[in-house]
């Protein structure tokens, strides 16, 4: 539990582990002077060996990824730091403390890809990250290490920060392609836009996560069979868990995979607030299954075991809800995550996950019905044919089946919630929180009607209760 | 000559099946019977995947799969189950989230009745809707262009119209806004969808979403009466389905045509019919007394045509008779008129062209002449002729294809912006009248680049009048140059009016008898048996006849379907020869202005109202259908001058377009074996007609050499747009507003010195006329060049020198 | 002619040079039209069509697919409160009420003067330091609903030029995600992001 990796630097040197000084007296950009020299294949293998899989939520093997890349150039590198699923700031925490690492990581990839331009796709909400980010570069262009030959080869490598417009499905690969090419951020059929072969421009492309190309360094320093025995699991090397919700020590930690959700809420994360029980927590970002104490508290934080026990270790965040949580709420606002990020090109997810947002809406206000749930578990029937886990897709990515995960949790677990909202005819929570109550979230996207409803809500403490005319509204707004 | 990719084997539902490799499993599925439900899939379109109707399970090592059947290939051994229990439960899952928002409004909707959500809904959907939320409402429809309006509650999202927008005619002005489950269809805030092409829109919408204007609430799909056609208003003639009720034509749909239109058709050639409802229509016989004109019957009418016809021909001969037209109706109608002019007027003064076409050889003659097809099959494509976006929609379509999916050369030559400049390979302007100076330099090794792609080894060579400055002469030399440099060249010259080709076949023109045979050869043995004697020295051309009515050498004319004030470029001589006219016989739809001050108008009737084959660009020959009956007592060209040739004791012996039509495959070579039964069973795309036997021309293009480029600071370049005020676009009220108007675009940068900004009032002055147009200040068109669209409303004809000067008159 | 300042131009310029095709430039350049006109004009829109050589409806259908580009006027100051799920366990959604209780402005909308305009906001990837709130997209984690009031009441005396995370943080924020380490100078002018390529950070420290 000692070991780290990517989180080593800023926790020695918390003032100054973002600049090239820190970085240089620390070991920094050895392994990408070592890079230069070594060949494409030769890296490849390297990373192969290290077993490195993929830190965006996928976790697909990264050499595997980087071998499958199609001999026509020019290729192009796309970092894809679009950090945008609930509960995963992990990325952010590396941007702004460690940019260095993770250039140093784009120079190993790009030399290994025979990229000569890399792109670092930065959510918009992400300004500061940004400009750590940008500032980094520019040190680096500064000194030789990026630009027109780099380190004083004949290897020239440009990489351009681009800012996302705020849209969560852009952290889709495919979809941050055509968002970096000046479209739409709809994700792209596959087959047959693969970016390895026609990715960026059409063109051979690797897209890898911050905190992947973050651990190349490292890989390259301590041997990628040092690097693969540092767990005794499949899951090599260390991993970034995002801790948020009901805990008392939320954050970021670097772990190594095999301990024990247990250990994980209870040790690391300093158990629940204000000592109450836990009642459910996501193991792996707002996409993933659900996981209740009596059933996977005990199960070690891996991706097999995870996977096995229904779900996923996805970006590695985990969210915390303590016995005070009103399930239907939860769920609802993790739909409605996915509705207003829903891209809008398949109908499942465009029709499907918003219908189940007004349903939820709809009985966590109280106007639900008994069917609702056994209809909520059907038209999730209809987005993730089979309902399995991972999904069978109907869509052309998984976003919209991510949206089932909630009602999946509300039908295995918490139908008794459920029911106990209808019987009641509305929330049995205390209203300690209460949602923006229309799920539109900016003023631009909203019809003129809309606005002059919602003025008149202006009064006390917190938004008044739901109208039912607020229910329609969810359907009306332009 | 296409290749046809190797068959591989698929089990489909459990029953083995040959398909071709490569082809998408929808497609494939389709091709054997099998018909997988679909909304955003479209054959001549990419696939998107979006709907996901389409979902089919195939089998795979870790077991079965969904996948959408439009946006994945067959591949061998794949095992498809199209209606397993999950790919059931996924079409009616898809069905009930589309309607969950789709208003049904399936009564009032145009679209009812004709509709595959509704008709899917029926066949897949779950009968009934779970969904009890508010569904999602908008304004009701909003006009997104003078024709097509969008009703955006009914748009499924299919993303038909965009993908047709961007991907087939390269006008993105309709796009997906917003995102998620807001999502819509628009266009920019005052920037309408003002594509020559968005009809196509409507009729590929899947649901009632996208209407257009003409048709909306006029009919139910099941009332109406429909009957395959092809267009006479693009020169590829699109093949089309004309939809009648009552008599009334009230729409066309394109028709899936490898060989021409891909299913695609201009709004011209779309909502063009409206001129075939029209009230201006002639419908009885007209004749000028003391200077009326008097609705008399059709024995008198032709009494009195045929009196003078015969008292000219008897005082001065054939040679004092002149006909000119001729293009604008079947090629039953042109034969008819050939024969007419040559064995009853005895006269060669015949010509269906306006003075502003390629030779008449060139035209219809020329050797290694292309089909549309073969820009599938070209390295390069050339462009230098008229903006095929204006004048040749169709082939317009063609080309941005080929070019964009199938990666050919293009290059484009034309004296300002065309739209296909985005693109293009190369494009090279060149100032009006510069023509011949850009071809000397092309021949003389400079434009390298240009130099190089022509010579490739297959390069298709589309050669027009780019611009009225440049002259017949220049489309040919290029033709000359570009078979000299390339590896194989095929040819399409181009000439914009409808049925010009079909004309030309059955020799509309001084020197063409008909199937493409010389006056000089022997001719067709079977054409001098059945015509008789008939003279065989060339006759006038269009300009000739029009000089030599000025002249008084020609005293009689016979106008069909034509309309020389409009159409000539040069009006002088148009003007002067009207003036002096002796005596005009006008056989047409419309007054116009040539025939307003004729001696005998005779009503004939339109497309649509007879029945008859056409002949396009390439040479297809195709039939087209008769819907409804002629207005009044109109009634089409053939039967008129059948009727004439009667009074004036001759016998054209014809009885019916049909009998026409099995003339022409007798005594025209090239129509050999052409008959409406080949072209109504088993060649229903039409027949390209060949150049064939001894006595056809086989024309080879010469260089010309033309003259220098005029060194005037200013230069005129006229060229035609799709919609003018021409006599049917004038009655088709839809169109006719869309057309630019009299306007004069000059490049911003001139604009100070001319002292010019946009909407200021200019006169523009030639040596041959003069007028006032609205100055429009405009990127495309380049420095020194002034741009006039040709025979607009309000317009002034200007003539064919480039030679030009522009003052304001008003600001 | 464009309608935009030579300076603004040159930055244009500057950001298509830095990939290889010119529509790629289309967000950036989104961003600079909001920073030229205070928010998302159909005019930026079309300038910005005319630079990508995309037309004006293609601009206008990636900007709308974002939730950045505000094509309605927007206050000097966007006050976005998370109410995702972290957030809302935490009582993001009470961050938000007081927000809008002290402003005035209901989220989605935008004070009478211009100078605030307040939206909730889908995860700003500040899970860890629940409640979160952004202005100008400068974040501040660990709000309380009193902190947030005294946020909104600074907003509209202090008016600061520049809005700087570090400096929010400090006055209004509570327990972070992670530690920030040093303070930095660098800030947001207007209601887009600060980031120096788009020509919006704020301080002299940011050039």
């Amino acid at each position: 539990m000692t070991t780290l990796l990517v989180t080593r630097r800023m926790t020695d040197h918390p003032t100054d582990s973002h600049t090239l000084n820190r970085y240089e007296s620390t070991g920094g950009y050895i392994q990408a002077k070592r890079a230069m020299d070594s060949s494409r294949e030769e890296l490849v293998e390297e990373v192969k060996a290290s077993r490195l899989l993929g830190r965006g939520g996928a976790a697909f093997s990264a050499g595997l990824k980087w071998s499958f890349l199609a001999p026509a150039r020019p290729s192009y590198l796309v970092i894809n730091a679009d950090e945008s699923e609930p509960g995963t700031f992990k990325d952010r925490q590396l941007l702004e403390r460690d940019p260095h690492q993770m250039i140093e990581g784009i120079i190993i990839t790009a030399v290994a890809n025979e990229a000569h331009h890399a792109f670092v796709y930065i959510r918009g909400e992400y300004p500061k990250p940004a400009r750590r980010v940008q500032a980094a570069i520019d040190e680096a262009y500064a000194i030789g290490y990026l630009g027109q030959g780099i380190f004083g080869s004949d290897y020239d490598l440009e990489v351009t920060v681009h800012l996302g417009g705020g849209a969560y499905i852009c952290g889709e690969e495919t979809a941050l392609i055509n968002s970096l090419e000046g479209l739409r951020g709809e994700p792209r059929l596959k087959p047959p836009y693969f970016p390895a072969a026609k990715g960026l421009y059409m063109m051979p492309t690797i897209v890898n996560n911050v905190e992947t190309v973050s651990n190349l360094p490292h890989i390259l320093s301590m041997g990628s069979g040092e690097y693969a025995e540092l767990t005794g699991n499949d899951d090599t090397g260390t991993f970034m868990m995002s801790l948020s919700g009901h805990v008392n020590r939320p954050g970021n930690y670097e772990l190594p995979h095999g301990i024990t959700w247990r250990e994980l809420i209870y040790d690391i994360g300093g158990g629940i607030t204000g000592d109450k029980k836990l009642k459910a927590w996501i193991p792996g970002g707002a996409s993933a299954p659900w996981f209740v104490p009596d059933q996977h508290l005990d199960l070690e934080v891996t991706k097999e075991a995870t996977a096995a026990a229904g779900s996923m270790l996805g970006s590695g965040a985990v969210i915390v809800m303590d016995e005070n949580t009103c399930m239907v709420r939860a769920a609802e606002r993790i739909v409605r995550f996915f509705a207003h990020e829903s891209c809008g090109q398949c109908t499942p997810c465009r029709e499907g996950t918003t219908w189940l947002e007004m349903i939820l809406r709809r009985i966590e206000e109280g106007q639900g019905r008994a069917v609702d749930l056994d209809l909520m578990v059907d038209v999730s029937d209809g987005i993730s044919i089979g309902l399995a886990w991972p999904p069978r897709m109907t869509t052309i990515c998984p976003l919209g089946p991510s949206a089932v995960s909630p009602i999946m949790a509300l039908r295995s677990y918490f139908r008794g919630e459920v029911d106990a909202h209808v019987d009641a005819g509305g929330c049995p929570f205390l209203p300690t929180t209460r949602g923006a109550p229309d799920g539109t979230n900016e003023g631009d996207r909203r019809s003129e009607e809309d606005l002059s409803t919602s003025s008149g809500r202006v009064s006390g403490g917190r938004p008044p209760e739901m109208t039912g005319e607020d229910v329609d509204r969810v359907g009306g707004a332009s | 000559m296409t290749d046809q990719p190797p068959l591989i084997t698929i089990t489909l539902d459990g029953v083995e099946k040959q398909v071709p490799e490569g082809d998408l499993m929808i497609k494939a599925a389709q091709d054997q019977g099998t018909y997988i439900p679909r909304f955003c899939w479209h054959e001549r379109m990419n696939p998107v995947g979006m709907c996901r109707m389409c979902l089919v399970e195939i089998e795979t090592p870790r077991g079965p799969m969904m996948v959408t059947a439009c946006t994945d290939n067959v591949a061998d051994g794949m095992v498809i189950d199209t209606k397993s229990d999950d790919v059931k439960k996924a079409q009616e899952a898809i069905l009930e989230f589309l309607l969950a928002n789709h208003p049904l409004d399936c009564p009032v909707c145009d679209k009812g009745g004709e509709c595959p959500l509704q008709d899917q809904a029926m066949a897949y959907g779950p009968g009934e809707s779970r969904f009890v939320e508010i569904k999602r409402t908008y304004e009701k429809p909003i006009p997104i262009s003078d024709l097509v309006l969008l009703d955006r509650e009914r748009c499924i999202l299919c993303a038909r119209c965009t993908r047709f927008s961007d991907e087939i005619s390269g006008d993105p002005l309709i796009e997906f806004q917003d995102r998620g489950n807001e999502t819509e269809i628009n266009t920019f805030p005052d920037l309408p969808f003002s594509s020559y092409f968005s009809g196509n829109t409507v009729q590929i919408c899947p649901v009632g979403a996208l209407t257009a204007k003409p048709y909306r609430f006029r009919a139910r799909p099941w009332d109406l009466q429909k009957v395959e056609s092809s267009s006479v208003q693009d020169t590829a003639h699109p093949r089309i389905e004309i939809h009648a009720s009552h008599n009334e034509i009230l729409r066309y749909m394109g028709v899936d045509n490898d060989a021409t239109n891909h299913g695609w058709l201009s709004d011209k050639a779309r909502f063009g019919f409206e001129h075939l409802r029209s009230e201006d229509r002639l419908t009885t016989p007209l004749v000028r007394r003391g200077g009326d004109l008097i609705e008399v019957g059709w024995p008198e009418a032709l009494d009195i045509v045929a009196t003078r016809f015969d008292l000219i021909k008897e005082e001065d001969g054939g040679g004092a008779l002149g006909v000119i037209g001729g293009a604008n109706g079947t090629n039953e109608d042109a034969y008819a008129l050939s024969k007419f002019a040559r064995i009853v007027l005895n006269t060669n003064n015949v010509d269906s062209r306006m003075d502003d076409g390629l030779s008449s050889h060139f035209l219809a003659a020329s050797v290694d002449r292309a089909t549309i097809s073969d820009l599938d099959r070209a390295d390069t494509i050339l462009i230098w002729g008229p903006d095929l976006k204006e004048e040749h929609p169709t082939l317009y379509l063609r080309v941005r294809r080929a070019v964009q999916e199938l990666g050919k050369t293009l290059v484009v030559i034309h004296p300002r912006a065309t739209g296909l400049d985005d693109r293009a390979t190369l494009k090279v302007e060149y100032r009006p009248g510069g023509g011949f100076q850009l071809l000397d330099e092309i021949a003389n090794g400079q434009h390298e680049d240009v130099a190089h792609a022509l010579s490739a080894d297959g390069v298709v060579a589309l050669v027009g009048i780019a611009s009225h400055a440049d002259g017949p002469d220049l489309a040919e030399s290029v033709a000359a140059l570009v078979r000299q440099k390339a590896g194989t060249c095929t040819l399409l010259p181009l000439n914009s009016r409808s049925n010009t080709f079909g004309a030309l076949d059955m020799g509309l023109a001084p020197d063409l008898l008909p199937g493409r045979v010389g006056l000089d050869s022997v001719g067709c043995a079977n054409l001098a048996e059945s015509w008789g004697a008939f003279p065989k020295v060339p006759g006038r051309d269009a300009r000739s006849i029009l000089e030599a009515l000025d002249t008084g050498d020609v005293r009689g004319l016979l106008l069909v379907g034509a309309d020389p004030m409009r159409d000539v470029p040069d009006p002088s001589i148009v003007v002067a020869g009207f003036d002096a006219a002796e005596y005009v016989v006008s056989i047409d739809m419309f007054l116009n202005d040539s025939n307003r001050n004729a001696d005998v108008i005779l009503p004939a009737a339109g497309f649509a109202e007879k029945t008859g084959t056409i002949t396009n660009i390439e040479g297809r020959v195709q039939k087209v259908n008769q819907v409804r009956p002629a207005p009044g007592q109109a009634r089409p060209d053939w039967a008129i001058l059948d009727d004439i040739a009667t009074s004036m004791e001759c016998s054209l012996g014809l009885a019916s377009a049909e009998t026409i039509n099995k003339e022409i495959s007798v005594v025209a070579p090239a129509y050999e074996d052409v008959t409406w039964d080949v072209l109504e069973w088993e060649k229903r795309d039409g027949v390209v007609v060949p150049i064939h036997g001894a006595q056809a021309i086989n024309h080879i293009p010469v260089a010309i050499r033309g003259s220098a480029a005029p060194g005037a600071e200013l230069t005129l370049h006229i060229a035609r747009t799709m919609y003018d005020d021409g006599v049917r676009l004038r009655h088709s009220p839809s169109l006719h507003k869309l057309a630019p108007g009299a306007v004069a675009h000059v490049n911003p940068a001139d604009a100070p010195k001319l002292g010019a900004k946009d909407g200021h009032q200019a006169r523009v002055v030639t040596s041959q006329g003069e007028g006032q147009f609205t100055v429009v200040l405009d990127e495309g068109t380049p420095k020194g060049v002034v741009y006039v669209p040709f025979n607009q409303a309000g317009g002034s004809r200007l003539g064919t020198d480039p030679v030009v000067r522009v003052t304001v008159v008003s600001k | 002619m464009s309608l935009w300042s030579e300076t603004t131009q040159e930055r244009a310029r500057e950001i298509i040079s830095r990939y290889p095709e010119k529509r790629s430039a289309v967000m950036p350049l989104l961003y600079l039209a909001m920073a030229e006109d205070g928010y998302l004009t159909n005019d930026g829109m079309a300038e910005v069509a005319v630079w990508c050589g995309i037309t004006p409806a293609q601009v206008r259908s990636v900007a709308s697919f974002y939730t950045m580009y505000k094509r309605e006027p927007t206050g000097e100051y966007l006050l976005s409160c998370c109410t995702s799920i972290s957030c809302m366990l935490l009582g993001g959604d009470d961050i938000l009420g007081a927000v809008e209780d002290e402003s005035g402005v209901p989220h989605g909308e935008t004070d009478d003067e211009g100078l605030l305009s307040v939206e909730h906001v889908e995860c700003i990837g500040a899970c860890g330091g629940a409640p979160a709130v952004q202005v100008n997209y400068e974040l501040i984690e660990g709000v309380t609903p009193e902190k947030a009031r005294e946020l909104v009441r600074w907003l509209r005396t202090a008016r600061p030029k520049v809005v700087n995370t570090d400096e929010m943080q400090e006055l209004f924020g509570g327990p972070r995600s992670f530690d920030w380490g040093i303070s930095e100078e660098d800030g947001a002018i207007g209601p887009y992001p600060a980031f120096q390529p788009l020509g919006t950070v704020g301080s002299e420290g940011g050039g």
